[in-house]
């Protein structure tokens, strides 16, 4: 994501020739550069050999499914996923959420709607104002888009770094999901919780000391999330 | 026959239903009872009846015949040696002679003196036996002179009878010596044989009496054995028709109640199976709408997708697309947002089906979320709201959504706008009403109208709507815990009612803000030192 300029690159795994076929379609209209796979195992292929900006990864897939490719990427990559899901069913979203997906559609889904998810998603990886500011040992730089623990380069993913710089940017305030929802995912009044809720975990389990007892992203019970400084 | 049959059985349910605690008497065990005793009772009574008839008599004759054959002898012996006109003196001295003999009993000679007086021995005094106490029926029996012929050799015979003086019973017996003598009466008290047979009538009694108890008991017992499976039978029935369909009886016997478990036992087994195959068929349907919704939505995502690329064709520029072909496009594409809706319909349907549906809770403004639900769906001009903010509550905005979307919409629809949405607090729930001012919903219609796809009537133009909007937001409700109900308003218009509960109040968890103690799942603790010092 070096220009700002550049038509963002997006790998899309879907194995149903048609709805590939139609997303493809549609994606380039809304002038996306797409590449295609029709199965998980194709997809990590090419993710390795083209370095798209984002993927939009079917959940059902014959051989490895959509959570294990997810979680495979997960293991070397921070780059943006969005689950593509036929099953709306809510455990779906929740498995898709902890196996480190970004954000989710359901099929059927409107071409327009993926376009601004993409959109949103691709955005948070944008620098914005350029000064740092520290938690503890955690350091947020915001110029460079990077945070250090304890000097150590931590590996965010781009929602994982817009959820911080949101909470950062008012230390010491709770923000409800819903705010959350809007600030870092850009959905609109219903968008889901629990995609805050993954989140914030896995977040919690990179910027804390020990993130099952956390001391710099805590939970507000009843409202939402708040970033604290150590005293 | 049959109406009779029909009478007796509903006259049985009836009062089966009506009396648990008072006594039936139609009971089956009651008329056992009542059949045993009357049986016993008849049995007992006739026996003991005759076997104290014959006793008495037996008795009775035998001390009569002693008696009588003693006071025989004894006239013979001793009234028949006095002189034909005896003296008072004399006849009081045979009287008390005879009466002395082992039978005990009372003489009274009458006899004329010389004189021609009529003279009386009593062998009690004067005070005891007279004349007085001889029925007179007997001394005219025994006074009678007979005709001797071949049949009958003596002018006089001897006469007896029972007679009851003061509740005893007396043999009372009297002759004429024959050759002019003296008459003489002879008063036996029977009192002895009379307490005996009273003893054995109340031995009898009692008898009866434990014959009668013995057979009661019997009923009971017998009832017991008839009705306990009859009873066991009733309540594997109610179990059954609890829906407990693999109630199965114990079959023991070859009598004909064993027979009739042994049929209950084929029709609940019958009844299982055909209710498992119903249960079955209907799990496939159901499964079959659910696996079909799934399967259209992959042709339909592909459709979908280019649909868009259509649309966006129609929006451009003039000229672009041929006018022949433009109405056909706008048809497809208005089309495939229908299909769409319904699949997204079906789907949500399917899943409160299965029970799969699950609730993601938030924290909501109420008044912020219809706003923004009516905004959402440009309805702002059409919908009056009437609600407060800060009026929050624990529930999945999105469902929370679909149920607002549906209300309003169908008020919009059928009834017209202004719709007006008012929020206001009930104890523990939150309730939206949606009022419209169209006609209201007919009577027939209201208690139809959260059916899936019902139409109230087949005239009526087809919906804009899939059918099943109002029955999924009452599913909605019902996985919050909460309530829709259709009614009319007395204005004008239908009013649709929401209940739901509040939830948990985030108000008063609202967290301190600088002593850094958070109430919260995940207890917070400063921690490390190096954090401090950084700070």
């Amino acid at each position: 994501m070096g220009q700002n300029e550049r038509v963002p690159s997006l790998l899309l795994i879907e194995d149903d020739d048609a709805i590939r076929t139609a997303l493809e379609l549609s994606l380039t209209r809304q002038g996306h550069r797409v590449a295609t796979a029709a199965s998980g195992e194709d997809g990590l292929k090419l993710l390795r050999e083209q370095r798209p900006d984002l993927i939009v990864l079917d959940v059902m897939l014959p051989g490895i499914d959509g959570f294990e490719v997810c979680r495979r990427i997960r293991r070397t990559d921070q780059l943006p996923i969005i689950l593509l899901t036929a099953r709306s069913d809510d455990i779906d979203v929740v498995v898709g959420l902890e196996s480190g997906a970004d954000d989710y559609v359901v099929k059927p889904v409107q071409g327009r709607v993926l376009d601004a998810r993409i959109r949103a998603v691709l955005r948070r990886g944008e620098r914005e104002s350029n000064d740092a500011a520290s938690f503890g040992s955690l350091v947020i730089d915001r110029s460079a888009m990077t945070v250090t623990k304890n000097g150590e380069d931590l590996q965010l993913t781009p929602t994982e770094l817009r959820l911080l710089l949101e909470l950062s940017r008012r230390p010491g305030q709770a923000l409800s999901r819903q705010q959350l929802l809007r600030l870092v995912w850009e959905h609109d009044y219903l968008g889901d919780s629990r995609l805050v809720d993954a989140c914030v975990q896995r977040l919690r389990a990179k910027v804390e000391d020990v993130p099952s007892s956390p001391t710099l992203i805590r939970t507000v019970r009843g409202v939402g999330y708040r970033l604290d400084a150590p005293q | 026959m049959t109406q009779a049959h029909q009478g007796g059985a509903h006259g049985w349910t009836g009062a089966r239903k009506g009396a648990l605690s008072r006594l039936r008497f139609t009971s089956l065990r009651l008329r056992l009872v009542v059949v045993f005793g009357l049986v016993a009772l008849t049995a007992a009574v006739s026996a003991s009846g005759i076997a104290y008839w014959l006793n008495r008599e037996a008795v009775l004759t035998r001390t009569q015949d002693a008696v009588l054959r003693d006071f025989e002898q004894e006239m013979q012996n001793r009234a028949g040696a006095l002189p034909e006109r005896p003296t008072q003196d004399e006849l009081q001295h045979t009287a008390g002679q005879m009466a002395g003999s082992d039978q005990r009993f009372s003489v009274l000679l009458v006899g004329r003196d010389t004189e021609g007086r009529t003279v009386y021995g009593s062998s009690g005094g004067l005070n005891g036996f007279s004349l007085q106490d001889v029925p007179k029926s007997l001394r005219t029996a025994v006074n009678r002179t007979q005709k001797v012929d071949g049949a009958n050799k003596h002018p006089y015979h001897l006469y007896w009878q029972r007679i009851v003086d003061h509740d005893t019973p007396y043999l009372v017996a009297g002759t004429r010596v024959i050759g002019g003598g003296p008459t003489g009466y002879m008063l036996k008290s029977l009192e002895p044989e009379a307490k005996d047979l009273n003893s054995l009538a109340w031995s009898l009694g009692i008898a009866t009496g434990l014959a009668l108890i013995g057979s009661a008991l019997l009923a009971q017992a017998a009832a017991t054995t008839v009705l306990k499976p009859v009873q066991r039978l009733g309540v594997a029935a109610r179990r059954l028709g609890e829906g407990k369909l693999d109630t199965r009886l114990r079959v023991s016997g070859t009598d004909e109640l064993a027979d009739l478990s042994r049929t209950f036992n084929y029709a609940a087994e019958a009844l299982e199976k055909r209710v498992e195959d119903m249960a079955a068929r209907d799990e496939a349907s159901r499964r079959f709408v659910a696996d079909m919704s799934h399967e259209l939505r992959t042709p339909l995502t592909a459709i979908t997708a280019v649909t868009e690329i259509l649309e966006e064709e129609l929006e451009a520029e003039t000229g672009s697309m041929d006018p022949m072909i433009e109405p056909a496009v706008r048809l497809v594409v208005s089309e495939t947002r229908r299909l769409n809706d319904l699949v997204e319909n079906l789907m949500e349907v399917t899943r409160f089906d299965a029970g799969t549906a699950r609730l993601v809770l938030d924290d909501v403004d109420i008044a912020d979320q219809i706003t923004a639900c009516i905004d959402a769906r440009a309805w702002l001009d059409a919908v009056e709201l009437d609600a407060e903010r800060g009026l929050h509550a624990r529930l999945d905005p999105r469902r929370l959504d679909v149920i607002l979307a549906n209300l309003i919409g169908n008020a919009l629809k059928h009834g017209g706008s202004p719709v007006r949405v008012s929020v206001r607090e009930a104890d523990d729930s939150i309730v939206i009403e949606v009022q419209d001012h169209g006609p209201g919903i007919p009577e027939d219609v209201l208690p139809h109208v959260f059916d899936r796809f019902y139409k109230a009537s087949a005239s009526r133009p087809r919906s804009e709507g899939s059918g099943l909007g109002l029955s999924i937001a009452l599913e909605n409700a019902h996985i919050h815990g909460g309530e829709i109900t259709a009614a009319n308003s007395p204005d004008s218009g239908a009013v649709f009612t929401l209940r739901l509960p509040r939830g948990t109040s985030p108000a008063e968890e609202e967290q301190p803000a600088e002593d850094g103690l958070t109430p919260g799942s995940d207890t917070d603790r400063p921690q490390g030192e190096d954090t401090k010092g950084d700070a």
